[in-house]
């Protein structure tokens, strides 16, 4: 249970690191740059663990929907986005926004089903969950 | 400001889909091999961009540190730590928590300035901001959900959200 939560933690505070770490060589290199030499480096070690637990399948790609296995490519502009936004508006506002933006896509997905996912109904807590949220937005701008 | 937030959630947007995305590869790849998969998919994009917006300066990495290579394995570490966080406390429980530690530790690099970010003087309503919106989260995670998920898409570390 700890072993989780420290896990989950680390995992959080790893997230907004990349984030950081990204404006950072951005700077010095240019933002595309920046995503191509960290995903470069992440594919690699990507590749070496998948090599090394030998879990799952690579050549599984062949049954996997074309559209699905293009979503990668977003990274690019996500990283690109992310960046900007951060050395516009500050760490705390751009994770705070994306966080928002990112529940709210979820949640019509699931509330329209697609993308292969089961339809799941949304009930109030998710509505006051997500206005409690954009509330949390407003008092940072106050 | 307006444009900065708007960038944000454009992000947050696509993270959304490519969760969805990389959760429907995880179901017939596996965890290492989607993560190797999503990296070098967005390698190659990234590369593309960057000759498209950039040409030649591309390749102009006189500026390059040696640790920002090894930055990339910041992003191996996340799928470790989110795999794991998933496995042991379930994606509900997990994911409220990394959450909530993606909005403490961004206050804090924004108060501390690490990184050679500008330092943005902590203030007492960014505090209670973020504390408002990880209540929101919990409402949002824990507030009873009927899902009824097949089991193959809860088995997967792509369960972000």
């Amino acid at each position: 249970m700890i072993r989780g939560i420290i896990f989950a933690f680390l995992g959080g505070a790893c997230i907004t690191l990349q984030g950081v770490a990204n404006a950072r060589i951005s700077e010095d290199i240019g933002t595309w740059q920046a995503a191509t030499v960290t995903q470069l480096t992440g594919f690699v070690m990507a590749l070496l663990i998948y090599l090394f637990v030998k879990d799952g399948d690579l050549g599984g790609f062949r049954k996997v929907k074309p559209l699905y296995l293009a979503g990668g490519a977003f990274g690019a502009v996500i990283i690109y986005s992310e960046v900007t936004a951060i050395q516009t508006i500050g760490v705390t506002f751009t994770i705070s926004a994306l966080l928002i933006a990112q529940l709210c896509v979820t949640f019509l997905i699931d509330t329209f089903g697609g993308f292969g996912r089961p339809k799941s109904k949304m009930g109030a807590p998710q509505f006051i969950g997500l206005a409690l949220m954009i509330g949390g937005v407003l008092v940072m701008k106050l | 400001m307006g444009f900065g937030l708007v960038l944000a959630a454009f992000a947050g947007a696509m993270v959304a889909l490519q969760t969805i995305f990389n959760n429907r590869t995880d179901v017939h790849m596996g965890s290492w091999a989607t993560t190797t998969w999503v990296l070098g998919m967005g390698f190659i994009a990234s590369l593309a961009c960057s000759l498209i917006f950039e040409g030649g300066r591309t390749f102009d990495l006189q500026n390059m540190k040696l640790w920002y290579a090894f930055s990339g394995l910041i992003g191996v570490g996340v799928v470790i730590c989110l795999v794991l966080g998933v496995k042991i406390l379930g994606p509900t429980f997990s994911v409220s928590v990394t959450l909530t530690s993606q909005l403490g530790f961004a206050l804090l690099f924004d108060s501390m300035g690490w990184l050679g970010l500008e330092k943005v003087a902590f203030d007492w309503k960014q505090l209670a901001g973020v504390a408002i919106i990880v209540a929101g989260i919990y409402v949002f995670k824990f507030g009873g959900k009927k899902k009824t998920e097949p089991p193959e898409l809860q088995a997967s570390a792509f369960k972000t959200l």
